[in-house]
């Protein structure tokens, strides 16, 4: 996983991938939405690290980073991760209600990502989040 | 970081965010060429299947020398030209040994070469003191300014030669690079690095020195050879260095792309120690009922009355059956095994250094850099196929090091005679056929 997302080797997406798929089948959902990187993260590793996981099942790409956070997530330590206010917003939020939305994440860190994303869903009006993360 | 960081390197930086210095000198270089089916990178020079290494957005990277950071069209190298932007000190060699006549006069040949810029090789016997040959032409480079480096595939190869160049030209500071080490980048006229290091080069050095070329992981690595063609300027000088040249760098002698020197006899003086095949075959079944060949029981008796030896084994599995087979026969004797991952590694060399062990039982991780004077040499298996050609030269040559005995015996243990062998012996005779011709006149 070092390899795959810091060191950015986006070919090694491939060893990941049938776990993910696996899990991902054991449960129920509307929509498959992977947590977003930044726009400069996705100008410097190039890629977003969960949906080079998520390649070729079915997904949507419903959250967006709100600002362009100069520093990623990754290299804040504990404290200030769990200090940060809402980082993301909807795309388009048209036919989320009453929805089933299955949140992913590549690394399960304070949990505050996704409590973040989850709370927003329910904002819009999803009726239940349930969330995966590959590795803690 | 300091612009002097980047003069003859390349730094890799994001397209995206603004460099964090600037100066007219400063250039800004791709750091992959793509075509309409490869990538190219231009570290390392590996050619990727586009499909392979795409990412999201037509963007691309090169798998192969990603330990480095990874080089992608998301990237820039940052770089300065070599300004060889030196102070030299008024005292250049510090050595104050002597050659003898024959390593004197190879010694002028490589200095001059070097200060034509030639493409050379040091085609040096074990135990002929390369090291001490190259100090005048390194001596001459610095004191015209250049910049020179010493590269070596092998990490310990490094750590050996530091200290002996550190004193050599005690007035220089010297920069150790390799990656086992987080030692902060130094800009400096004398460079000793592994030959990985050199991927982080661009037209630095205008004389660079290979040490050990045909060991692994150079020999047949195409990026480590490009990164070679890299760091050098381009009218800048190459010289290798081995005991052992592979097919590749006689091939370039024979097209006379390669000047050679050779240096057929050890420092002193004496010829290499030819190696003795024993056929011994099955002898893994035989170990395995704690049997070894009579003869090299026998060999290994006489030898210990009054010297010590390895033994040379081609797998770690065969380590523990030789031991204890060798136990029974010589009770009283103390001996013991290594190989590259025994934590004690070090220990138990140093140990056989001091006379505490009379021998030891070996994988090829002894084949080279350590040196014990006065031993024989026996090799159980020595046509498996771990060890190479070069390799078998290289463990023969382990025997006669010192000027108390400088012949020793060199016996091998074989199941068939294979070309590999016969190739060690090849070397052998080649060089010793040199030697005798300069010996008689
Ligand atoms: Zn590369």
């Amino acid at each position: 996983m070092q390899e795959y997302k810091f060191q950015g080797q986006y070919h090694l997406r491939k060893v990941f991938q049938e776990d993910l798929r696996r899990a991902v089948s054991n449960l129920e959902y509307d929509l498959l939405v992977p947590i977003p990187v930044t726009d400069h993260t996705m100008k410097t590793r190039g890629f977003n690290q969960v949906t080079g996981l998520l390649e070729g099942l079915h997904y949507t790409e419903l959250l967006v980073h709100k600002n362009k956070q100069k520093e990623a997530q990754s290299k804040k330590d504990r404290h200030s991760r769990l200090q940060t206010k809402q980082p993301f917003t909807i795309k388009q939020s048209s036919d989320l209600y009453g929805k089933t939305v299955l949140l992913v994440d590549d690394i399960y860190t304070t949990g505050r990502t996704l409590y973040h994303a989850a709370a927003l869903l329910h904002e819009v009006g999803c009726n239940r989040v349930q969330s995966l993360s590959l590795a803690r | 970081m300091k612009l002097d960081e980047l003069y003859g390197r390349r730094v890799l930086f994001p397209q995206v965010d603004s460099f964090p210095l600037n100066d007219s000198r400063l250039q800004a270089l791709p750091t992959l060429r793509v075509t309409s089916k490869n990538i190219i990178c231009l570290r390392c020079g590996t050619v990727s299947n586009k499909s392979v290494v795409a990412m999201p957005r037509d963007q691309y990277y090169c798998p192969e020398c990603i330990t480095l950071g990874r080089v992608s069209t998301l990237d820039k190298f940052y770089h300065v030209q070599e300004p060889n932007q030196f102070v030299i000190p008024e005292q250049i060699l510090t050595w104050t040994g002597q050659l003898s006549s024959l390593q004197a006069t190879t010694s002028e040949i490589i200095r001059d070469r070097m200060e034509r810029h030639c493409r050379q090789l040091l085609w040096a016997v074990t135990g002929a003191g390369k090291t001490e040959m190259i100090f005048a032409g390194i001596a001459a480079a610095l004191s015209r300014g250049e910049r020179v480096a010493i590269a070596s595939p092998r990490v310990d190869v490094c750590l050996e030669l530091y200290p002996r160049l550190q004193a050599a030209f005690a007035n220089f500071p010297i920069a150790l690079l390799h990656g086992r080490e987080k030692q902060k980048y130094q800009y400096a006229q004398l460079t000793i690095c592994t030959t990985h290091q050199l991927l982080r080069f661009y037209h630095a050095f205008d004389n660079l020195i290979v040490d050990e070329v045909d060991s692994f992981p150079y020999a047949a690595n195409r990026a480590l050879l490009y990164a070679t063609e890299n760091a050098i300027k381009p009218d800048g000088g190459l010289l290798f260095m081995t005991a052992t040249p592979g097919k590749e760098l006689i091939h370039q002698i024979q097209q006379k792309k390669l000047l050679v020197s050779y240096l057929p006899l050890r420092y002193h003086g004496h010829l290499l120690p030819q190696i003795k095949i024993h056929l011994a075959f099955n002898w893994r079944k035989h170990l395995l009922q704690r049997r070894l060949p009579a003869r090299l029981i026998k060999e290994l008796r006489l030898t210990l009355a009054h010297h010590h030896c390895l033994l040379f084994v081609p797998h770690v599995a065969d380590l523990q059956p030789t031991f204890l087979a060798l136990q029974r026969v010589f009770p009283k004797i103390k001996f013991t095994t290594v190989h590259a991952a025994d934590p004690k590694r070090l220990e138990k060399v140093q140990s056989m250094r001091a006379g505490k062990y009379q021998f030891l039982i070996t994988t090829s991780i002894l084949e080279r850099g350590v040196t014990f004077p006065e031993i024989d040499v026996f090799v159980l298996g020595a046509d498996d196929q771990v060890f190479s050609s070069s390799a078998l030269v290289q463990i023969a040559g382990r025997a006669g090091r010192s000027l108390k005995r400088p012949t020793g015996k060199v016996n091998f243990w074989v199941n068939s005679y294979n070309r590999r062998v016969r190739e060690a012996q090849r070397q052998i005779a080649y060089m010793n056929t040199k030697g005798r011709r300069l010996t008689n006149g």
